[in-house]
C-alpha cells in the first residue's frame, strides 16, 4: 500500500500541469452554461417560450436528460469533496434514467420526419392548415438517374415482346472488354490443354517416352486421366461424410456394361479434330454432343414415323 | 482370419459427442481375395480401438472395381446401451440385438379394421383375440 502511495504521489506531480488546465476549462464552460440559462429562465418568465403545445414524446426526454443532468452532478460533487459513492441512490436512478433514454433512442428516430417538418413550419411561420403535413408520395421516388430509364423502357417494351432472354442466374466469370482475338487465343489454349490430355497423345507418350505404364485399375472412380472425375469424386464425398450410399444412376450402371461397339467408334473418330490443334492449323470448333433422339415409340404428334423411302 | 493379410485402414475418424460414438470411414485392402466378412472387420477394430466388438457396428460396404479395395463405414458405441438407443433397428437385427415383430402386413390391417367397429376398452379384447380364434 505504501508502494501505491509513493506512485501515485509521481503520477500526480506529471499529470498537475494537465489537470489544472482541465479546471480552468470546466470553470469557464460552466461559466458559460449557466449565463446560457440564466438567459433561457428569463425567457421562459417573459412568457416568449410557449411550451404547452408541444410533443409530449420530447418533454418526456427533456425532462430525462434534467434528471440525469442533475444525478450526474451530485455524483461529480461527492467524488470531488472526497465521498465515495457506494451505493448511493442516486447511481440506481442514473442507470434507470440511461435506459429510459435508450428506448427513446428509436422512437427519436422514427418521428425524425415529422419533428422536421414542424420545425420547418415553424421557422417559416404559416401554413396553420393540415393538409400540409399529408403524406409526399413524390419524395418516395428515388430521383438518381431515373429520368433516363423512363422514356427508354417505353421503347424498348415493344421491341423486347419478340425475344425471349432467359434470366441470368448463374454468376458468369466477367472478363472485362476482352477482345475477340484474345477470347480466340483462350479458347485455342483450352483446345490444346485438352488435345495433350487425348488417348491419342497418350498412347503415343507410352510408346515414345521412357516413363513406366501406368495402369489404371480402377475404372469406377480412378477413371478419368486425372483421377475421378469431379461428379466421382463430388459422390464420394458427399457419401463419406453422411454416412450413406447413394443409389446407382441410370449412366453408371450403363458404363458399367462392358464398352459397345458404338463407344468405341465414337472415340476412334474424335481424335482428328483434337489432334489438328495442336499444330496451330484448325481453330477449336464447338464440340455439339450427339443429341439424344426420343427413344420412345410415339414421336411428337402421337404417331410413329416411317421412314420415307 | 483364415484368408490371409487384409490390412484396415481408418479415415475421417471423428468422435461424435451427441451420438456417444465414434465415426470413421473404414478402408480394407485385400489384394488377391474375396472381400471380407463384416464380423472378421469388427474384430479388427476392436482390437484396434480397444472397444468390445459388441459396440462396433459396419455397414456400406462397396468393393472397388477390379477388387481389392472395400470402402464402408464403422461406429463405435461408447456403450451397448447407447447403441441400442441410436442405431437403426435393421442393423441392431443384424447383430441379433432386435427381433422384427413377425405380425405380416396384411394382419395388421385386417387388426385394425376390426377394432374400428368396436368403440372403447372392447377395443384391446375383443379386436386381437376374438378375431384371432375367428380366424383359425
Amino acid at each position: 500500500m505504501v508502494q501505491a502511495g509513493e506512485d501515485a504521489e509521481a503520477v500526480c506531480q506529471q499529470d498537475l500541469p494537465q489537470a489544472l488546465k482541465l479546471l480552468f476549462e470546466m470553470n469557464e464552460s460552466a461559466d458559460k452554461v449557466s449565463s446560457l440559462v440564466d438567459s433561457m429562465l428569463s425567457q421562459v418568465k417573459r412568457g416568449e417560450l410557449a411550451t404547452e403545445e408541444g410533443l409530449s414524446f420530447l418533454e418526456v426526454k427533456y425532462h430525462t436528460l434534467l434528471s440525469y443532468l442533475i444525478n450526474l452532478s451530485h455524483v461529480v460533487l461527492r467524488k470531488v469533496s472526497g465521498a465515495s459513492i457506494y451505493n448511493e441512490p442516486c447511481i440506481d436512478r442514473l442507470v434507470e434514467l440511461r435506459t429510459v433514454l435508450e428506448r427513446l433512442r428509436p422512437i427519436d428516430k422514427r418521428l425524425k420526419y415529422q419533428i422536421d417538418k414542424l420545425v420547418k413550419t415553424a421557422v417559416t411561420g404559416e401554413s396553420s392548415d393540415a393538409s400540409s403535413f399529408r403524406a409526399n408520395p413524390d419524395n418516395m421516388v428515388s430521383k438518381l438517374d431515373e429520368d433516363a430509364d423512363v422514356n427508354e423502357d417505353e421503347d424498348a417494351a415493344t421491341e423486347k415482346k419478340s425475344v425471349y432472354v432467359p434470366p441470368k442466374l448463374a454468376p458468369v466469370r466477367y472478363d472485362w472488354d476482352e477482345s475477340a482475338a484474345s477470347r480466340q487465343e483462350k479458347l485455342l489454349e483450352r483446345a490444346k490443354r485438352r488435345a495433350l490430355s487425348s488417348a491419342m497423345v497418350r498412347e503415343l507418350r507410352e510408346e515414345f517416352l521412357d516413363a513406366p505404364t501406368e495402369l489404371g485399375s480402377r475404372v469406377d472412380s480412378g477413371a478419368g486421366p486425372s483421377g475421378p472425375s469431379k461428379e466421382d469424386r463430388e459422390r464420394q464425398e458427399y457419401e463419406e461424410t453422411y454416412f450413406t450410399r447413394l443409389p446407382e444412376t441410370k449412366d453408371k450402371r450403363k458404363k458399367r456394361k462392358l464398352p459397345t461397339i458404338g463407344s468405341l467408334a465414337n472415340e476412334l473418330t474424335n481424335f482428328e479434330s483434337d489432334f489438328r490443334v495442336l499444330e496451330g492449323e484448325v481453330m477449336p470448333t464447338k464440340k455439339r454432343k450427339s443429341s439424344k433422339k426420343p427413344t420412345g415409340k410415339k414421336g411428337k404428334k402421337g404417331f410413329k414415323k416411317r421412314k420415307s423411302r | 482370419m483364415t484368408e490371409g493379410t487384409a490390412t484396415i485402414r481408418t479415415r475421417k475418424f471423428m468422435s461424435n459427442r451427441l451420438l456417444n460414438r465414434k465415426q470413421m470411414v473404414v478402408d480394407v485392402i485385400h489384394p488377391g481375395q474375396a472381400s471380407i466378412a463384416k464380423t472378421v472387420i469388427r474384430e479388427k477394430l476392436a482390437k484396434m480401438y480397444k472397444a468390445p466388438a459388441d459396440t462396433i457396428f459396419v455397414f456400406g460396404f462397396k468393393t472397388a472395381f477390379g477388387g481389392g479395395k472395400t470402402t464402408g463405414f464403422g461406429l463405435i458405441y461408447d456403450t451397448l446401451d447407447f447403441a441400442k438407443k441410436f442405431e437403426p433397428k435393421y442393423r441392431l437385427a443384424r447383430h441379433g440385438l432386435y427381433e422384427r415383430p413377425k405380425t405380416t402386413r396384411k394382419q395388421r390391417k385386417e387388426r385394425k379394421n376390426r377394432m374400428k367397429k368396436v368403440r372403447g376398452t372392447k377395443k384391446t379384447k375383443v379386436g386381437a383375440a376374438a378375431a384371432k380364434k375367428g380366424k383359425k
